[in-house]
């Protein structure tokens, strides 16, 4: 947690500011501590231990703005730093959009940091013995499990860890807000070989705010079992296939949607999506909702870096884009209002039923190609035009047929995502863009 | 010699008895202490007005028991914190180590150092570079509707201290220039990203280098305007001299790496020994080459840097290691033991991963062997599956070959492939070696500064993804 005498701390960096001659600066107080238990093999191969604290500065001065940022947080090594800063900051160009966010913009309701409930109560009460019970018990070489006739698991490295986070923020306008937020998280990534010595290899992960929701019991099998799943897997007919991607990766395909509208890819024209704002660009089904205030959730937040107030609010609403995210600077360089510098929970909303699972999209698509996998691949953000990598399952009739690897999937985004048929619910909370399994047709596959 | 003893607060007597502490529960405790102070100057709309430095400062701490780590780092150097820190590295406490005698290390002559010093920069010159370098792309092309250009350096004051009472120290710097243009022409956009990075000082931002620069930054920016997917399927791919190095990087240098062989996971951990590529094919991961972003004096585990052949001749000759890789296969570190910061453990890493030239001729002749294929002029970056092999690259810029001649330009498409089966089907390596300069990072786990290189080569039957 961060003490009284860090907030002091922070508090005078402030003063040494002004001393310093800046007009007006922000400061972000960052405390951390992390306790992390690596598996391999059932066994215990690393324990490692963390604590970082780290004081972030914005000034502005005469006009002029430069960030900078030190984790040497004694106040005479302050004072020294955050002057030199202040000569460094004027010897750069004047800047007349980097200002602080207007007052009524930021957030007042972080006062605490535990507004929304993202903090467990008993993390400081976790010992060395539960971490590492919780560790080995997770692992599958560990708890006696029946692996898949003709496998082989060659490898298992499993990661627990536990972590606190805790930000203080201030400026020179009289912000002030903090968040506190607890994470349990295991990842665990095994290597399995067929019969024939073919090797596999497959992931897994969970995680959670509270220990009391943290449960990565079925992690080690699941990977396992994604490993099998591809034994024997070749390319399919290169073709046009209807796609359903599983909720485990679907957010690959929301990621380029949202830095497109993003204010600093909008400015440099390197965007597919400039000038979208309020246009019908997608099937009338899409909805995508920003949910910050998730409570209990890790990553939900009250403020961005600039302390301005997040709010629930569509990001697109019924296929037409409501939202771009546009910092103050960038709302002084565009001259259009700001909002929060970008989106922090999205939420894909499902369609057109609630309740849909990857197994019941694929019974509405009937036949296609599940993707569970991307390996590579990129998106060319000016013209939305994509090609990725991808591992996963051909299906027909709605059933699992075979795996497949080796192939590519290849267009532009504006046109897959008019060609969205139907959307999931079974989105992972532990992700930060909560997006379930999705189907579309005409996709086009190659391999 | 500075061994940076000063810098960090701290006697070889301490350094001593935190090692001992750290042995109380392992057989070998090393230190890492570290304070890296980065830089940056970002150009954007024509004028420099946004820049910084971050401070960086502490000390790593870990302790082994057989291959088991522990690891804590303090963000303070009093002798407290690090003697707090080493109880908390035994956590994986295992019985009792104690000082060995190790080999008086040979201090190699370093590939880089700084003729200018950061320290002593002027910001106003280094941003009138940058302004230079703006209109230098400019003046080469009228298209430039964005450019943003960003100037970042850092310099690493290292000191590391083991439980052979080796003591190495090291002044790391690296200075890096990226570019992204945004280029229109009626109603497309085309953008290209251009990087130079080095471990010298201001001596690198030369009128050359914006020359450089400024020329690949238009680089055949007609061609790239009017490039096409072209259709998919299996093909010959000629791999251009230089950046393609990334594919040796991603697709073999990862499973080549001795930690993912140790544990089984490479597709290449049975393979010590045997013929996995054509005859006359030396792969190696050097630490050597003068001022390259990749090289190193000393690894961040106290090895000195070297060469490290993993190919010889067609033949799998070496694992890439750090100590405790080497330690259970018997052999000497070759110098990957290699960490992003005093906050993480090293693990086994590549520094510059290049094949060496061929005898196959000369990139033209690869290109006129070609009936139908594509040749690479630049990928953007790549992914691979350790296990499996399987990789993907994205291809920024190219050609298609038709019977052994460049003729459509192509871009956004990818190649994919298998690592051990696109090395076996390599068929032809020119003899034009040229190693990459660009800003490579390498993330598995922890980002690390490397570089790679490659001469040109033509490889059979991968995947190219189009229509």
């Amino acid at each position: 947690m961060i003490s009284e005498a860090e907030k002091e701390l922070a508090r005078q960096s402030l003063g040494f500011a002004r001393e310093a001659g800046a007009q007006n600066a922000r400061i972000t107080l960052t405390q951390s501590t992390e306790d992390l238990i690596a598996t391999l093999d059932g066994e215990i191969d690393k324990v490692t231990r963390c604590a970082d604290r780290s004081l972030s500065i914005a000034l502005f001065v005469d006009g002029r703005f430069g960030s900078f940022s030190t984790n040497k947080l004694e106040a005479g090594a302050l004072s020294d730093f955050i002057f030199k800063a202040a000569d460094t900051v004027r010897m750069l160009a004047p800047d007349e959009y980097r200002v602080l966010p207007a007052p009524e913009r930021c957030c007042h309701d972080a006062a605490t940091g535990f507004e929304l409930d993202s903090y467990d109560s008993e993390y400081s009460g976790i010992t060395a013995e539960i971490r590492r019970k919780r560790a080995l018990d997770a692992a599958v070489f560990n708890n006696g499990a029946t692996l898949p006739d003709k496998l082989k698991l060659v490898s298992e490295e499993g990661e627990y860890s536990d972590s606190e986070y805790n930000v203080y923020v201030i400026d020179s306008q009289g912000l002030e807000c903090r968040h506190s937020e607890t994470s349990f998280d295991y990842g665990v990534e095994v290597t399995v070989e067929d019969s024939k010595g073919n090797k596999y290899s497959d992931y897994w992960w969970t995680a959670s705010a509270k220990q009391d929701k943290f449960d990565p019991s079925g992690c080690g099998m699941t990977a396992v079992r994604r490993a099998y799943a591809q034994f024997g897997s070749r390319p399919a007919r290169s073709g046009r296939y209807n796609m359903v991607i599983g909720p485990e990766v679907s957010s690959r395909l929301v990621t380029p949607l949202l830095n497109a509208l993003n204010a600093y890819s909008l400015q440099q024209g390197n965007s597919f999506l400039v000038g979208s704002l309020g246009r019908q660009l997608f099937t009338d089904n899409l909805t995508i909702m920003d949910e910050p205030w998730r409570k209990g959730e890790t990553g939900s937040k009250l403020f961005d870096s600039e302390g301005v107030a997040t709010s629930q609010c569509p990001i697109i609403a019924g296929g037409i884009v409501m939202r771009y995210f546009v910092n103050t600077y960038m709302s002084g360089k565009l001259g259009i209002q700001p909002t929060i510098e970008d989106a922090v929970r999205p939420r894909l909303c499902g369609f057109p039923e609630a309740g849909l699972d990857t197994e019941a999209l694929m019974r509405m698509c009937g036949s296609g190609i599940l993707v569970t996998d991307f390996n590579g691949g990129n998106c060319n953000p000016a013209t939305g035009d994509f090609s990725y990598g991808i591992s996963g399952q051909l299906f027909e009739n709605g059933r699992i047929v075979r795996p497949v690897s080796e192939m590519l999937i290849t267009g532009n985004f504006l046109t897959l995502w008019k060609h969205l048929l139907a959307a999931g619910d079974n989105y992972r909370s532990c992700a930060t863009k909560l997006v379930g399994a999705l189907a579309f047709s005409d996709v086009d596959f190659s391999g | 010699m500075n061994n940076n003893l000063d810098l960090f607060g701290v006697t070889p007597a301490q350094l001593r008895a935190i090692v001992g502490e750290g042995l109380k529960g392992g057989h070998w405790c090393d230190l890492y202490f570290e304070q890296t102070v980065y830089n940056d100057l970002l150009l954007r709309d024509g004028a420099v007005a946004s820049g910084g430095f971050h401070l960086d400062y502490g000390c790593g701490i870990r302790v082994l028991n057989g291959e088991k780590t522990g690891y804590a780092y303090s963000e303070s150097t009093d002798y407290q914190s690090l003697i707090d820190a080493a109880k908390a590295a035994t956590a994986v406490a295992g019985k009792a180590g104690s000082f060995k005698a190790g080999e008086a290390l040979k201090r190699p002559e370093p590939p880089y150092g700084m003729k200018l010093d950061w320290d002593g920069a002027d910001k106003k010159q280094l941003a009138a570079w940058l302004e230079k370098l703006e209109k230098a792309i400019r003046s080469r092309d009228a298209r430039p509707s964005k450019i943003i250009a960003l100037l970042s350096w850092s310099v690493s004051n290292i000191l590391m201290y083991n439980s052979l009472d080796q003591i190495t120290s090291d002044i790391r710097p690296l200075g890096s220039v990226t570019v992204t243009a945004i280029f229109k022409q009626g109603e497309q956009t085309e953008q290209r990203n251009v990087s130079r990075s080095f471990r010298c000082g201001i001596e690198m931002l030369s009128d050359v280098l914006i020359d450089e620069l400024a020329a690949e930054a238009v680089k055949d920016l007609d061609d790239s305007f009017a490039a096409r997917r072209p259709k998919g399927g299996k093909m010959s791919v000629v791999m251009a001299a230089g950046a393609s190095g990334i594919l040796l990087h991603e697709a073999m240098g990862h499973a080549f790496e001795a930690d993912f062989n140790r544990k089984g996971q490479s597709i290449f951990c049975d393979r010590m020994g045997q013929q996995i590529c054509k005859k006359g094919i030396n792969i190696l991961d050097d630490a050597t080459v003068p001022g390259n972003r990749g090289s190193l004096l000393f690894d961040d585990e106290g090895v000195p840097g070297q060469k490290t052949y993993m190919v010889t001749d067609g033949v799998l000759t070496s694992y890439l290691h750090d100590r405790i890789s080497a330690a259970w296969y018997g052999v000497p570190p070759t110098g990957n033991g290699r960490r992003e910061s005093f906050r993480y453990n090293p693990i086994p890493r590549m520094r510059t991963t290049y094949m060496e030239s061929g005898t196959d001729g000369t990139l033209q002749d690869l290109i006129g062997s070609v009936r139908k294929g594509v040749y690479v002029d630049k990928f953007a970056n790549g992914e691979v599956k350790i296990g499996e092999g399987d990789f993907t690259f994205y291809v920024n810029r190219g050609y298609l070959i038709e019977n052994g001649r460049l003729t459509m330009p192509v871009k956004d498409i990818n190649i994919i492939g298998n690592g051990p089966r696109a090395l076996a089907d390599i068929v032809a390596v020119a003899g034009d070696l040229k190693i990459d300069d660009g800003t490579w990072t390498c993330g598995k786990e922890q980002s690390v500064a490397v570089s790679c290189g490659i001469p040109s080569v033509l490889i059979k039957n991968l995947t190219v993804g189009g229509e």
